[in-house]
């Protein structure tokens, strides 16, 4: 009977936002309505049984774009319905962007609702963009978009002369999305060793208190061929990253950031440069084993055009443990963390036959955890309606605890095949 | 006697050195014309591009999207502006260029479904512009300083008086080794320009297959640009041209970049 309300109400719900996307779109001047079919079907390389599927991915999913506009406000949204054989339950939708932009007094742009938020210069590594990321979308071969996960936020971006300066507020943290056992196994520390569910990894969420929402800044400020980035960020960690004694339940600390980037030409190409830090606000002193102590980050990245139809990027980042000894001394178990974890990246993109195929690779290596993640995709454009993809996911480490290691039994190959319309 | 012959024989060969400079001035002065002609028409432009992108087998790809461009000096920097419509997988999509000429150009894309704005590491102005058989180069024009320039003769092209010139890039470029252009000599239009490799043949061939004159500005209107050793050939059809519509600088930067201007970009 339960089960019964839950697809009514779910089917309800559906069919109130495609009627109430129509209905926004029928009042404005043009309407675009937009979107894909695909299906992607994954397998994992280890036959490891720790999750229920042997299958990184098998789902069919349709993503339905609507985009209109009238005078000064534009509407977007993107609805993907899915049906996913992987993970429950198995048919799923998700609003992944609804939002209204309008402009007041010339100078200030909002965007208002459920949207993407990206910024920072680190090619899919980030220091100062604390949005939700989805990392099991990542891992799995889904398009480039899902590694964002959407928030629900105020973006209010003022455009002055002296620079621009946008604020990004979510009353509701968002977390990463992460592998929970499901469709990924993990690396348990308590455990000492990699898991899969049921159950299910979950972490409680902050409390809904108005303290307790992110507030995201940046200042912008172009110089030349070069822009310069200030950004500020008062929220919690992405990951569940602490861990509750008491409760016996991991949780999101807070956690504070300040940081800035350069970006613009150099030899030819673009290069970057990042940096951070990360205030761990509840274990500041560096003595709470349960809690993340604060560090420094920093990466540095050039990319360029090697060839005609070749690009290729090098990136370097440093994240540097503030009150490693007091680390050291508190730590409880075996897994011991660097001083300073170094991690180089490596994108190289080659286009072939009028960018009708496309060759990609992307490397994740760190030097100082000994782990690796290595991405890559084949991608052949059909025709301009569809597109097939064929690629995989390969991790590696020589710890269980690292970042990548943490993931070694997920290797995983996919093939996926999209019709846009 | 003899003096008189050394003089007439010096003069004869002053004046030829003179002709032929003369002649080299007008080829690079045709040159000019017809870029600023081509590239620069009016203060700015908008119009509706459709490409369509025809293989050696046939099948044929469509792009489609709205480009907006500002002239900050004529031949010197422009700033392009292009919004992607069609295919699916593009749609959305903006780009922006800011041509200096002096030395590289910017580029920047912003990506709407990861909302990221990036500047893109594309100094290759040879590459092809969206898997079209046109490069970046070809979209706003190779500045005519780049290239020494010969006139070849006057010529008659399906009907029209036309410029032969011969233009060799000044520094050896990849995207050719020579090209000769058949420029119209009433509007300066390049009706056909053929570009050879450093082996003397033929690999692209450039017509300006119609021409329209949009308030006083000749426009070519339909172009063809074929790849002759690749077999595949793009056409490009201009809809809806417009120009000095009031473009304003302001539009070329990150905001409108994120947020098409709605006033241009329907």
């Amino acid at each position: 009977m339960r089960f019964n309300m839950n697809i009514t109400l779910r089917l309800f719900a559906t069919q109130f936002i495609i009627s109430l996307l129509f209905a926004s779109g029928l009042m404005a001047d043009q309407v675009t309505l937009s979107g894909f079919a695909q299906g992607l079907f994954g397998g994992k390389l280890q036959q490891h049984k720790l999750t229920p599927s042997d299958y990184s991915a098998s789902e069919f999913r349709l993503q339905m774009r609507l985009e209109s506009h009238a005078g000064d406000a534009d509407f977007f949204s993107k609805v993907d319905f899915v049906y996913d054989n992987v993970t429950q339950p198995k048919d799923q939708w998700e609003l992944r962007e609804a939002y209204l932009k309008y402009t007041l007094f010339k100078r200030l742009d909002f965007k208002v609702g459920r949207q993407i938020l990206t910024w920072g210069t680190g090619d899919l590594i980030f220091i100062n963009d604390l949005f939700a990321k989805d990392y099991e979308s990542f891992f799995s071969g889904r398009d480039d978009e899902y590694l964002k996960a959407p928030q629900t936020a105020i973006r209010s971006e003022l455009y002055t002369r002296a620079g621009t300066l946008s604020l990004v507020w979510t009353p509701r943290f968002t977390p990463n999305r992460i592998p929970n056992g499901e469709r990924f196994s993990y690396y348990n520390p308590m455990i000492g060793d990699f898991v899969g569910g049921p159950p299910f990894f979950s972490a409680p969420l902050p409390a809904e208190r108005w303290e307790n929402s992110e507030l995201a800044a940046r200042f912008q400020k172009g110089l030349g061929k070069v822009t310069l980035e200030l950004y500020g960020y008062r929220g919690f960690y992405k990951n569940p990253l602490g861990f509750n004694p008491v409760l016996m339940v991991p949780y999101y600390p807070k956690l504070s950031a300040y940081g800035g980037s350069l970006r613009g030409q150099l030899a030819g190409g673009i290069g970057w440069i990042e940096g951070g830090y990360y205030d761990s606000r509840e274990d500041r002193s560096g003595t709470n084993p349960m809690i993340p102590n604060s560090s420094v980050l920093g990466l540095a990245g050039f990319e360029r055009q090697v060839a005609t139809d070749l690009t290729a990027n090098l990136q370097y980042q440093a994240e540097y443990m503030e009150h490693y000894e007091d680390y050291e001394k508190t730590l409880v178990g075996p897994d011991k963390r660097d001083n300073v974890r170094s991690l180089i990246t490596s994108r190289i993109t080659r286009n072939f036959r009028m960018e009708t195929i496309q060759l990609s690779s992307f490397v994740f290596w760190s030097p100082s955890d000994q782990d690796v993640y290595y991405r890559f995709a084949l991608v052949y454009k059909y025709n301009d309606a569809v597109t097939l993809t064929a690629g995989g996911n390969i991790f590696d480490g020589k710890k269980k605890f690292t970042d990548f290691g943490a993931f070694a039994l997920n290797d995983n190959l996919y093939a996926k095949m999209t019709y846009g319309f | 006697m003899k003096k008189l012959i050394q003089l007439v024989s010096l003069l004869s060969f002053g004046t030829l050195l003179l002709f032929t400079a003369a002649h080299a001035q007008d080829a690079t002065d045709i040159m000019k014309k017809s870029h600023l002609a081509m590239y620069y028409a009016g203060n700015d432009a908008q119009m509706d591009v459709q490409m369509k992108l025809v293989d050696k087998k046939g099948s044929e790809r469509i792009r489609e999207f709205t480009m907006l461009r500002l002239d900050i000096a004529d031949g010197g920097e422009q700033k392009y502006y292009t919004y992607f419509r069609k295919p699916a997988d593009v749609a959305r999509i903006s780009f922006m260029v800011d041509k200096t000429n002096s030395g590289h150009d910017q580029r920047w894309i912003y990506v709407p479904s990861v909302d990221l704005v990036k500047p893109i590491a594309a100094d290759d102005k040879n590459s092809s512009f969206v898997g079209s058989d046109f490069t970046y180069e070809d979209v706003s024009g190779r500045h005519w300083s780049e290239d020494n320039h010969k006139f070849v003769k006057e010529d008659q092209l399906n009907g029209k008086a036309v410029y032969v010139i011969e233009s060799v890039p000044v520094k050896p470029y990849k995207g050719f080794a020579k090209r000769v252009s058949y420029v119209d000599k009433t509007t300066f239009m390049p009706l056909k320009e053929e570009y050879f490799d450093d082996k003397g043949e033929l690999i692209r061939v450039f017509t300006a297959d119609k021409i329209d004159d949009i308030s006083g500005f000749a426009t070519v209107t339909q172009r063809t640009m074929e790849s002759v050793k690749k077999g595949s050939k793009t056409i490009v059809t201009f809809v809806g041209t417009k120009y000095n519509g009031g473009l304003k600088d302001d539009i070329f930067a990150e905001r409108y970049l994120k947020n098409p201007p709605r006033d241009y970009i329907k």
